[in-house]
């Protein structure tokens, strides 16, 4: 135990302890989001992360299905109240970005954290992390808009009549979470395919392709379907109106490269020598700031107060 | 009749009683000072008998002898060595090669070619590593067979790349990396596993944080910046782990902070390696009224440039965080983009609060010479003091040096 125990703190450099906080807000998070609903917990329908709504008993639905639905559902039933209730979500959504940023991304999604388990596993069995290039990630960036458009785009199509029904969650029907995280409550049923039309068999065929290919690359490649979370995208387009800030100082800055190498997203652009590194695929997980050695070189700004530093002891 | 065999042989014998007597003195000061307590003791003696033999007797691992410090220490000791730095501050050593090589060799280099004559036989049967640094080590084979020494026994260069900051480099640096991976299992006959990978970055881990808390005693005055160098020149001849035991050992018993050092001018000091028994400078401070609180040293300081964070624990990616940490993170001279190596000086300037910087460059140490200039510029830019001092091993140029020693501690006093 105590042999664990040391091993742990060197490898990780954790003098302090905002990445033992993280991994406990993570599991927090989990509980509420997948659990929270037989508790009589529910944040809603603008959960800025993947709380799937088609987990029995979740404790809040993510705002990618609800964006799809309002825009489904308000173009076709253009009710006040709908739309309202529409308009309502987004500000809730915009407000939770806007304070805490891609912290969802890295402190409060539980398929984050499915992830996270599995690179635990991975490194546990010394398999080595493939890394994604630059170029791959450029591609993975168009792939990532792209689903975003998919995903804003099919509803109204759905509603003007040129996609069938069965389109509509266009991007849940095919989003890994909605097979994986049901089986937490012990659903299966998203594991299985769906022949009641043609369309219904080739969302249910690429769901399951998709979450297979997914689980593969979560296992050797850290955080890989954030590469290709719309979310991610999402909350991006929204970083002038967020509080939450990945800072760096280039002067304090050694050059040493630590950072690129700690962050599970490959972000090299963390080594350039400018302020503002807050990268669009950054989940702000501050392992960045944890393998820093310079005091003060990366730093997490929250309304402009500097809340979190690099340390020699470690972030 | 006497050969020149026997000229050799008593040329031999004489830099040896004198190379003795120099660490024998040093040895003799330190023990009488009055900051002296018995902590210090372990780390004398290591100092005592800087030898490969020694170490290997003390360690219980077969030494692998480095010149610089870009080979990663995790994966020389997860092979089953003791890494062992060659490096060497004797005057006398240094005197002894001066035949056969330019006049303006740096004194560091000229020392291990004395070392080297002077400890002939410990040569064979001891692995060197060399990475590419700068010019007069690059040389140093050439240098050994110009002064009369025998070639040098088994050899691994690790090609350098002179630019940190480019793609390119950082995968042939990759390359060497598992090239000495290769020539390590080679060498020692067994594969360097991620267990045992593991464990070693795990013992350097705690002798950085061993490290990094006599820093902090150093900057609050409780560990004198000579004994400081003293500790940092001691690391590459014992064990890791005893080393990083007594250090914790010495932190635990320091006393509460020296009466008078208050008086002193907080400087930084960057530029060459100081390398016992070369303790010139450092008695100097200490005498012209100045205190280092922080350096830059590859003998000292840099020694742990920062902690080993690692995010992927497969033998790729441990060698992976290792080969950035000791090339990108390298803050030597020598490279071509290392324009960023001001900010770690900037950086430990709240921490360490020190009022001017002492750029000490070994005569002939031309990266460090030229390096000094930029710095001086930058760091003039940020209202801190610079003074550079050029010297070698040699004490003649010690009351000069004082006098400017003392010049600058009272323009700091005017700051």
């Amino acid at each position: 135990m105590a042999m664990t125990m040391t091993r742990t703190r060197y490898l990780s450099g954790a003098e302090s302890k905002l990445q033992e906080i993280r991994w406990g807000f993570q599991h927090l998070s989990f509980l509420v989001l997948i659990y929270g609903g037989r508790f009589g917990i529910h944040l809603g329908s603008a959960v800025p992360c993947f709380a799937c709504p088609f987990v029995p008993g979740c404790g809040g639905y993510c705002y990618l299905m609800g964006l799809q639905g309002y825009i489904g559902f308000g173009m076709r039933t253009l009710s006040t109240p709908a739309l309202w209730a529409a308009f309502g979500w987004m500000v809730v959504f915009v407000i939770l970005v806007a304070v805490f940023g891609k912290a969802w991304c890295g402190w409060a999604c539980p398929f984050g954290l499915i992830q996270d388990w599995l690179s635990a596993i991975r490194k546990k069995l010394g398999v080595r992390e493939r890394i994604v290039s630059p170029a791959a990630q450029k591609h993975l960036t168009r792939l990532r808009y792209a689903l975003l458009l998919y995903l804003v785009f099919t509803p109204p199509l759905v509603t003007a009549g040129v996609l069938p029904e069965d389109f509509y969650l266009a991007f849940c029907n095919i989003c890994p979470g909605k097979a994986l995280l049901p089986l937490f409550v012990g659903e299966t049923k998203y594991l299985g395919l769906n022949p009641d039309n043609a369309v219904t068999l080739g969302l249910s065929f690429t769901l399951l392709f998709i979450t297979g290919g997914t689980l593969v690359g979560m296992f050797f490649k850290e955080r890989f379907f954030c590469l290709l979370c719309p979310f991610l995208t999402l909350i991006h387009l929204l970083k002038p109106l967020t509080a939450l800030g990945l800072v760096k100082t280039p002067n304090a800055c050694t050059g040493c490269g630590s950072c690129a190498h700690a962050c599970p997203m490959d972000i090299e652009a963390l080594e350039e020598d400018r302020a503002d590194v807050q990268h669009d695929t950054c989940i702000q997980c501050c392992q960045c700031m944890k393998a820093c050695p310079s005091h003060d070189a990366l730093n997490l700004d929250f309304f402009g107060v500097r809340i979190v530093s690099s340390s020699k002891g470690g972030a | 009749m006497i050969t020149t065999q026997d000229r050799r042989f008593r040329l031999l014998q004489r830099a040896a009683q004198k190379c003795a007597a120099e660490s024998g003195n040093l040895l003799d000061t330190l023990r009488g000072r009055e900051d002296y307590q018995p902590e210090f003791e372990y780390f004398l003696d290591l100092i005592k008998e800087p030898t490969a033999a020694a170490t290997e007797r003390r360690s219980g691992r077969t030494a692998i002898r480095l010149l610089c410090i870009q080979a990663p220490l995790e994966l020389i000791h997860a092979a089953g060595f003791q890494p062992f730095r060659v490096f060497s501050g004797s005057h006398a050593a240094s005197a002894l090669a001066t035949q056969g090589i330019p006049a303006l060799v740096c004194p560091l280099l000229r020392a291990v070619l004395g070392e080297m004559a002077l400890d002939k036989a410990n040569l064979s049967g001891h692995p060197w590593i060399l990475p590419t640094t700068c010019d007069w080590v690059v040389k140093l084979p050439e240098m050994s067979a110009l002064t009369g020494l025998p070639s040098l026994p088994e050899f691994h260069w690790m090609e350098l790349p002179r630019l940190k900051n480019d793609g390119n480099s950082r995968k042939r640096w990759m390359d060497e990396i598992w090239r000495l991976k290769d020539f390590l299992e080679k060498t020692s006959r067994h594969a360097v596993t991620r267990t045992a990978l593991l464990a070693s970055i795990e013992a350097y881990g705690r002798a950085a944080d061993a490290f990094q808390k006599l820093k902090t005693s150093r900057a609050s005055g409780r560990l004198s910046p000579v004994w400081f160098l003293l500790v940092g020149n001691a690391f590459f001849l014992d064990a890791v782990e005893n080393w990083t035991e007594q250090v914790n050992r010495l932190e635990k018993a320091l006393f509460a902070p020296r009466v008078g050092q208050n008086r002193h001018a907080r400087i930084f000091l960057a530029g060459s390696p100081l390398v016992f028994p070369n303790f010139k400078l450092p008695f100097l401070f200490e005498e012209a009224g100045l205190w280092v609180v922080a350096d830059d040293l590859c003998s000292s300081e840099r020694l742990f440039p920062g902690k080993t964070f690692i995010a992927d624990t497969s033998v790729f990616g441990m060698l992976s965080t290792l080969a950035g940490r000791y090339h990108q993170g390298c803050l030597c001279p020598i490279f071509a983009d290392n324009d960023r190596r001001i900010n770690n000086i900037l950086g430990r300037r709240p921490e360490a609060d020190f009022r001017g910087v002492v750029f000490e460059v070994l005569k002939g140490c031309h990266p460090y010479d030229l390096e000094s200039f930029t710095l001086e510029k930058g760091l003039k830019a940020q209202d801190l003091k610079f003074i550079r001092l050029e010297t070698d091993y040699s004490p003649e140029d010690t009351r000069n040096l004082l006098t400017r020693l003392e010049a600058y501690r009272a323009t700091l006093e005017e700051a």
